[in-house]
């Protein structure tokens, strides 16, 4: 309501009276109340569909010199009239529209000064200042604080803000980032996305870290059907090393057949194939003493075990081992003692491309071991001495609940969680139960990127661990659709919601960039040399 | 002994009492129209009392609607007022010669109380007033009471009366509560009684009953007009008292169709709904006295007075009994 003089004749009594002309004005998009954590403001009770409020969506309040902006928690029906009045009202015949509206409850997430800059807010906007969805000029601060990672846009509610890309910080992922959502909720899509835009960082020689991909459901080389896999961005070919266990996929343009020599694998490699007795332990710790370098090819001879014998290693024991390692030879033919991808692998990782590794059908344990074998790789490479140019690396885990849960025994995978910073190389766990994850290991994450997760219990962990107040977002991430995410991360002042770009869209959004970037190029006639 | 004075078994026995007839009951017609509906409502608190004066927040004013907009509220009057029986006089003196050319009135006899009340309806009528300067002839100016007023102040209604026979603006005040009785052994409530008796007579249909020479005292001798009972709504219960001046006597059939139309909102079924908004734009809230009383103390305290002689000469003692806070 606003207070106006009214207009009228000078007449009778007009010095006695004080009068005071009450019309309407604007009575909602209003902060009514409430403290600096909390905003309340009001909105029509009855809104078009297009401009129905939403948990999740921004709003932005200007109030003299600064914006403050606001993120919707939660929304309630609401009326200047006192008590249960919505319970007793007969009919829906209401006169006076203007005293019903809905009470939003925002969180504040900060305020923009009039230079532009962005910080935490500890003070509250005026009563009743107005209140407007944020648009595209009250999120023109992101642009500066986005990393170089692209993996989709800003998302407002269910809107897409296209003109504010998400991206995330190269810098930010030896500090280790999960992905976290229920199945179908677009986690395969999500790695294609963040993998393209890697491959077209490594391919223009802007990458700041080598991405390396184990694919036990093939999905990532070529996809299937009409999804599309890695190798379909042809552009940034370049960014991309594949190797693959299957003779097929490894027989095409790009794609190499991977090996692993015997001499790249340790016993500790084969000690997460299998539950190990004490003494079967104790053997497996000896091996190495026992053998050397060639342990594997030395076990296998037929002298193996009576030497292991004559180190006081239990017969049966000995036979166990044997037995057991000549499984993982026979079930995993890449391993020979012919020649090892993995120094190519380790040098395409330090040049900061993605390395992709294929290994369709194989089994859990299998995958397993060779993540495992190619991390240890990885970390004791990282650990001598840097080479100049080395770039950082990020290994990605699938169904990481398996080596980085509260009860797994796979210390590899905790100690690169743990140290692997201070060496550059960082994990990327990816989950459908960030509930069974340690929550120790979980709080050395500093990106969390968070999909629909229906379980209370897996968003009760992220909310514990994550570096950023995720607790307030909790409606918002239990009604996360597909592909929408809630990006938590370093450099990025608060939880982003985006919208994941649709990998097969994303290909063609690089595709119309390369063209655009081609015109620029041929109208001043140079085109760079991509190595 | 409480059932025998509120229960009406059957009408038979309201209808011989009353000298009240079936076929006095008329179905009233809502009718839209394009006028402007005027409600006029005014509120009273008490800031503080002593015996030898009071301090009220006194406000006055009117709503208008135009068909179910709420166009705007009018604040006339929103002031404290101190009810002191030998001051008082050139508060009232100074609004009854320039609205109504009254040459004031004898307010001595009067307790403090009845002051405030005075002053209150005062401040109504010049709200009356003030909305017939601007109501164009057809419109419809709503009172929240009673025209059944104290003598003192019945020579500004009837002025009122003229003006708006003059500018042909139906007026008609609309009482929440009555002391209306009927009975002759044992007073029953009139209003009431005729609201269930027309729900039997005419369900579910709005209507309206003359008291004109029914046995029920309504003092329509004292005051130009006639009584009704009214019931606005034919979804609600409730009928409500309504005073009309004698010039609107042959209108009220349509005076009240047209507010009938406007009586049947989902915040208050079967109460013209400008008085609601009037009654809730104009009323004086708790906090609103609260805050008068501490800006009065903080006057006080600058005007050089200590605390504890505000305190003492301010504090009820009902607030102490209540542990209320505030001083």
């Amino acid at each position: 309501m606003a207070t106006t003089q009214e207009e009228r004749q000078p007449g009778m009594g007009e010095s006695m009276l004080s009068r005071k002309v009450i019309v309407k004005g604007d009575t909602t998009y209003k902060i009514v109340s409430k403290s600096v954590t909390e905003y309340h403001f009001t909105v029509p009770y009855i809104l078009p569909d297009e401009e129905r409020v939403e948990v999740g969506q921004i709003f932005s309040i200007k109030d003299q010199g600064l914006t403050f902006l606001a993120r919707v928690l939660n929304i309630e029906h609401s009326s200047n009239y006192d008590g249960h009045w919505d319970t007793t009202m007969k009919g829906t015949q209401i006169f006076d529209q203007d005293q019903i509206f809905n009470r939003v409850i925002a969180e504040p997430l900060g305020c923009i000064s009039e230079t532009g800059g962005f910080k935490k807010t500890r003070t509250l906007p005026t009563k009743f200042a107005p209140v407007a969805r944020a648009e595209i000029n009250e999120f023109k601060f992101l642009r500066q604080v986005m990393g170089d990672i692209e993996i989709g846009y800003l998302r407002n509610g269910s809107r897409l803000v296209k003109d504010i890309p998400v991206a995330l910080h190269s810098e930010a992922m030896d500090h280790h980032m999960g992905v976290f959502a229920t199945t179908g909720m677009g986690k395969s899509n999500f790695m294609k996305v963040f993998a393209a835009s890697c491959m077209r960082l490594a391919a223009r020689g802007e990458s700041k870290f080598g991405l390396l991909i184990v694919d036990p459901h093939g999905e990532y080389l070529k996809g299937k059907g009409p999804v599309k896999g890695l190798v379909h961005l042809k552009k940034y070919a370049d960014g991309l090393v594949c190797y693959s266990t299957d003779k097929n996929n490894a027989s095409d343009p790009g794609v190499e057949e991977l090996m692993i020599g015997l001499k790249d694998i340790e016993p500790s490699d084969v000690a997460l194939l299998y539950d190990w007795s004490p003494a079967q332990k104790d053997a497996l710790e000896a091996i190495s003493r026992i053998f050397g370098r060639d342990w594997l090819s030395d076990l296998n001879r037929p002298e193996g075990i009576s030497k292991m014998v004559s180190e006081n290693i239990n017969e049966k024991t000995a036979g166990v081992l044997s037995k057991r390692i000549k499984n993982v030879l026979d079930k995993n033919r890449y391993i020979n003692d012919i020649r090892s991808s993995i120094p190519n692998i380790l040098a395409n990782i330090q040049d900061g491309k993605v390395v992709l590794v294929d290994i369709p059908r194989m089994s859990d344990r299998s995958e397993l071991f060779l993540l495992s074998v190619l991390s240890r790789c990885i970390l004791d490479a990282y650990k001598e001495e840097a080479r100049p140019a080395r770039k950082n690396c990020l290994i990605t885990i699938e169904e990481a609940q398996r080596v980085l849960g509260s009860e797994s025994n796979t210390v590899r995978f905790e100690t690169i969680a743990r140290e692997g910073r201070k060496f550059g190389v960082g994990l990327c766990a990816i989950t459908q139960q960030p509930k069974l994850l340690d929550k120790q290991l979980l709080s050395q994450f500093n990106t969390l990127v968070v999909m629909g997760l229906g379980d209370r219990n897996d968003r009760s962990q992220l909310e514990e661990s994550a570096k950023q107040d995720l607790s307030s977002m909790d409606v918002e991430i239990q009604t996360l659709e597909k592909g929408e995410a809630v990006i938590s991360t370093l450099n990025i002042p608060f939880p982003i919601p985006a919208k994941i770009h649709r990998y097969e869209r994303y290909l063609e959004k690089l595709q119309e960039e390369d063209r655009s970037e081609d015109k620029l190029i041929n109208k001043v006639g140079f085109r760079p040399v991509v190595d | 002994m409480i059932r025998d004075h509120i229960s009406l078994d059957g009408i038979d026995r309201y209808l011989a009492e009353t000298g009240v007839q079936s076929s006095d009951f008329v179905p009233v017609q809502p009718r839209e129209f394009s006028g402007e509906i005027f409600a006029v409502d005014g509120s009273n608190a008490s800031i503080c009392n002593w015996s030898t004066a009071n301090v009220n927040l006194i406000r006055a004013g009117y709503a208008v609607y135009q068909g179910r907009v709420w166009r705007r509220t009018v604040i006339t009057f929103d002031d404290v007022f101190l009810a002191d029986p030998k001051q008082c006089k050139n508060m009232f003196d100074p609004f009854l010669q320039e609205f109504f050319g009254l040459n004031g009135v004898d307010l001595n006899e009067s307790d403090l109380d009845r002051l405030s009340s005075y002053y209150r309806e005062l401040q109504e009528y010049v709200a009356i007033n003030d909305a017939l300067t601007v109501a164009q002839p057809g419109d419809i100016i709503l009172y929240d009471g009673s025209f059944d007023v104290f003598e003192l102040l019945r020579g500004a209604l009837a002025t009122i009366f003229v003006r708006a026979e003059q500018k042909s603006v139906a007026l008609l005040a609309v009482a929440k509560s009555s002391s209306l009785f009927w009975g002759e052994e044992i007073s029953m409530p009139f209003v009431q009684h005729t609201s269930m008796a027309g729900s039997l007579l005419l369900p579910g249909s709005a209507w309206y009953l003359s008291l004109k020479d029914k046995k029920v005292d309504a003092s329509q001798g004292r005051w130009n007009g006639q009584t009704y009972i009214v019931r606005f709504c034919g979804q609600s219960e409730h009928a409500f008292r309504v005073d009309a001046p004698s010039f609107l006597q042959g209108e009220m059939a349509s005076v009240l169709g047209k507010l009938a139309a406007y009586s049947c909102s989902s915040e208050c079924l079967g109460y013209p709904h400008a008085l609601f908004r009037a009654h809730r734009d104009i009323r004086i809230t708790e906090e609103e006295g609260a805050a008068v009383r501490q800006r009065l103390m903080g006057e006080l305290l600058e005007m050089g007075m200590p605390h504890s002689e505000i305190r003492t000469l301010m504090q009820d003692f009902h607030d102490i009994l209540e542990m209320r806070s505030g001083f």
